[in-house]
């Protein structure tokens, strides 16, 4: 295990030098620079791109910039917020992000189970199909039409959470982005726990089981589910993925002083050095999320683990 | 069977359960928001929507309006705008122009202090212009003491042939500040309320080294408010009433209370709700409160045109051709798919600008209208230099809801009152576009320019033969010796007769078409009826709040 462990670690950080050097060609690839304005004359331009530095080769960019990284110094941001260090733009935005999309994940995952719980239980009755019906509607609306819902009745309508996101109030001004945010989670879950159980309780070692008159209990939770758990936490990783992506959109509805919000506005105004840096930390986040899976395997089936261990 | 029941149950119980405590939580957060609320509203805290964060709080370094606006709120120049825009005093006492207009004398008053309590003095100014031209800071509005201000050796120094300390700026004495300019400035007191001329307390900027702006503590106010929470690119922020400022009693709100929004339909919900007094509207939203007593439109200043590439584009080298293309537009179909109160414009500088410069709008109307009958006959006057029946012409145009909508217009009234011209948009990022027009590298561009100083030249010197910014690469010798009369030639102190000469220079902009003008930004405004005293400029400072009364 330990060696399974350390190796998928090691793979790790050289996928995540590639994905360094891949954004940083990506960036200088990208149209424009970050100092096309109109106010901006050539000269001016000039000595912006040497000030940052921009007027050297793009390998000497490149190598410069890891030196820099591996100190922990992601540079500083061109314009949208100028010469402040990124390290110290995400520092307080980064736990908020965090903390919504760990909510989500918990919302979506845990209702989502219960859903295709309900679902695979009681197949083929109107439970099933409103079920069903819940997570059709989580997979196929988007989550800033869910934000947006959610902002008009529960923040406008009935004025129970804020509907801009307030630092004084944090535990409040998470409910509706996150909530807004799980929705494609539950769904897929639900979609996939539904399956997975239908799939199980159909199979033969649960009629063996059944019929060894093991309790209704013990039987769902220890036998069913464990198994089709598997899969599911699978497909769990990817959607952590969906996460961040969506909290980009979820953040600018509900103002929320993220991580997402910054990388928008970092892209839209060609700021090398944030989207790079934002970037980077997504892909490590994803990075050890499937490496946690990885390892989640492991524990939750013994044969993934015997398996790997003889690797 | 009936075990399976049981785990359904629990599961529900579960789920029951999970409902419960979200309601519950539901429960208190109505009672916070709505005591958050009556709190709002009971103290004159302005809620203040800006709609991107700001980008920079050093004087010398911001570019951006929003980040102007707030510098403004805690700091004063020498001079400040009154409610219609003309320069008042405000950290000068009073100032003597020399009798060539080359030497401004400000006498400084000695009450103005900084919020760490040393006083404002001239040498802070000094500090704060020279950091302006350094080739180090590399402060984008530089050109703004040189090109613009006139300010001695200012050019040669941001161009690094001489030291920062050789600027025309010098402290007589503590509270004499004396500037020396090349040439007659007309226009230079105005430029005293632009944020790049703040001043910046030398020892107080050393000791932040290089945090300076980034939060409450390295920000230093001699203005109506102090900022009391910030952080780089905060999205909500908040400044207090200065009790120090030397007029104080002026300033009736206790506070500033900044939130940034993104998203207009949030925007809008969060002023109808109580929780912002200011916010802007999106053009799709207008409609829905256009009949509201609260919503104004207010004038950005900004002029939005089609610039045509007239060297490298052969059909748009001929005259013909563009004032086809100029007077097939109908304005008024642009600003009304608009409908955020933008007005058509007819005029290259735009309206309600610079006294008014631009306010006959018909004064060029025999070559810049919206005609359909001449643009047709231009048109066959023009395929017939060309001997074409067909043109085909690519329009580069931002990507962003304003200028996609406007460009649909154009395209459309384009191909139907011109018959053979074929339009194509192509819409790139705004920073791709920008590029894209200086380096000459489009046919039609959708592009807008925003009033750097009030003096119509803050238009008429972008078409001056190689400006950068003179994206059509025309050139014209007699534009250009117009030009240079009113900026650095005898026209300079004669007011009258240098606003007559622009005039001259506008009608050969507009006689050759070297611009198609399409119309003058407005912001779509909601401002609550309980709010009053908010001046609103088109230059420099688009908002101020000085005055600025919630009751």
């Amino acid at each position: 295990m330990k060696k399974y462990i350390l190796k998928r670690v090691l793979t790790s950080i050289g996928t995540l030098l590639a994905i360094i050097l891949v954004l940083f060609i990506l960036m200088h690839l990208m149209p424009g620079s970050p100092f096309n304005d109109e106010k901006l004359s050539e000269d001016q331009r000039q000595v912006l791109y040497s000030k940052y530095g921009l007027d050297q080769p793009i390998v000497v960019q490149f190598g410069q910039y890891v030196v820099n990284m591996c100190k922990g110094d992601f540079g500083v941001s061109y314009n949208i917020s100028k010469n402040t260090p990124i390290s110290q733009l995400i520092q307080s935005r980064l736990p908020i992000s965090i903390r919504i999309g760990f909510f989500a994940v918990l919302l979506g995952a845990l209702v989502g189970l219960i859903l295709g719980l309900i679902a695979a239980l009681k197949k083929d009755t109107i439970l099933d199909t409103i079920c069903t019906i819940i997570s059709v509607i989580g997979v196929s609306v988007p989550s800033y039409v869910f934000a947006l819902g959610l902002s008009f009745t529960l923040g406008f309508k009935w004025k129970l959470f804020p509907m801009l996101y307030s630092t004084a109030d944090e535990l409040n001004s998470s409910v509706m982005p996150s909530i807004a945010l799980s929705m494609f989670t539950m769904a897929s879950i639900a979609r996939f726990t539904r399956t997975e159980m239908i799939e199980v309780l159909g199979s033969e070692y649960m009629l063996l089981a059944e019929s060894k008159g093991l309790s209704g209990r013990k039987l769902i939770f220890s036998h069913a589910l464990r198994n089709a758990l598997i899969p599911i936490i699978t497909v769990l990783a990817p959607l952590i993925v969906d996460l961040m992506t969506g909290s980009l959109v979820v953040e600018k509805i509900f103002a929320i002083p993220g991580v997402g919000s910054l990388l928008v506005n970092a892209i839209q105004s060609n700021d090398y050095n944030v989207v790079i840096a934002l970037s980077f930390i997504y892909s490590a986040m994803y990075i050890a999320i499937m490496l946690v899976v990885d390892i989640l395997y492991g524990i939750i089936d013994p044969r993934i683990r015997l398996g790997k261990e003889g690797d | 069977m009936k075990k399976r029941i049981l785990a359904f149950v629990l599961a529900a119980t579960m789920a029951v359960g999970m409902v419960g405590c979200g309601s519950k939580s539901a429960d208190t957060a109505a009672t916070t928001t709505e005591g958050g609320a009556a709190t709002a509203s009971a103290s004159s805290d302005l809620n203040v929507m800006i709609e991107t964060p700001v980008e920079s709080l050093d004087p010398q370094q911001a570019t951006d309006g929003t980040s102007f606006e707030v510098i403004a709120d805690y700091t004063d120049g020498l001079m400040q705008m009154d409610s219609d825009g003309n320069p008042v005093n405000a950290i000068a006492e009073s100032y003597e122009v020399s009798e060539d207009g080359l030497t401004y004398t400000f006498k400084l008053r000695q009450d103005a202090k900084w919020s760490n309590g040393t006083a404002v003095t001239a040498a802070d100014f000094v500090f704060a212009w020279q950091r302006a031209v350094d080739p180090e800071v590399a402060s984008e509005y530089s050109y703004m003491l040189s090109d613009i201000g006139q300010i001695v050796n200012a050019e040669a120094i941001i161009a690094g042939e001489k030291d920062k300390s050789e600027l025309g700026v010098t402290a007589v004495d503590d509270y004499t500040l004396e500037v020396s300019l090349n040439v007659p400035v007309s226009y230079f007191l105005s430029l005293m309320y632009f944020p790049t001329f703040y001043p910046i307390n030398e020892e107080f900027f050393t000791s932040c080294g290089d945090t300076f702006g980034t939060s409450p503590e390295t920000t230093l106010s001699n203005g109506a408010f102090v900022l009391d929470s910030y952080e780089p690119a905060a999205t909500a922020f908040h400044l207090t009433k200065n009790a120090d400022y030397y007029d104080a009693s002026r300033v009736q709100l206790s506070g500033l209370n900044y939130q940034v929004i993104q998203d207009s339909q949030t925007a809008l919900m969060s002023y109808q709700n109580g929780d912002l007094d200011i916010t802007l509207v999106n053009g799709d939203q207008v409609e829905q409160v256009s009949a509201d007593p609260e919503f104004q439109t207010i004038g950005a200043g900004y002029l939005w045109y089609v610039s045509p590439n007239q060297k490298g584009v052969k059909e748009l080298s001929n005259l013909n051709i563009r004032l086809a293309l100029s007077n097939a537009i109908n304005r008024d179909d642009v600003t009304s798919q608009l409908n955020d109160g933008s007005l058509p414009t007819y005029t290259a500088v735009p309206r309600d600008f610079s006294a008014d410069f631009s306010a006959d709008q018909e004064k060029f109307k025999s070559v810049c209208a919206d005609d359909a009958e001449a643009a047709a006959k231009y048109w066959e006057e023009g395929l017939k230099e060309l001997g074409t029946d067909s043109i085909t012409l690519e329009m580069i145009v931002d990507d962003d809801d304003a200028p996609k909508k406007v460009a649909t217009v154009l395209k459309s009234e384009w191909e139907t009152t011109l018959p053979g011209l074929t339009v194509e948009i192509v819409t790139e990022p705004k920073k791709q576009r920008v590029q894209d027009m200086q380096e000459g590298n489009f046919e039609l561009g959708l592009t807008r320019w925003g009033p750097d100083y009030d003096d119509p030249m803050t238009y008429l010197g972008m078409w001056v033969t190689d400006c950068a910014n003179n994206y059509g690469l025309w050139t014209n010798s007699e534009y250009d010796s117009i030009i240079a009369e009113c900026t650095t030639g005898d026209l300079c102190t004669e007011l009258d007769a240098r606003r007559t000469r622009l005039y001259d220079a506008e009608q050969i902009v507009m006689d050759e078409a070297v611009i198609f003008p399409i119309y003058t930004a407005a912001n779509a405004t909601l401002v609550k009826a309980n709010v009053s005293g908010i001046d609103f400029h088109p230059v420099a400072l688009n908002r101020v709040f000085k005055d600025t009364v919630k009751q």
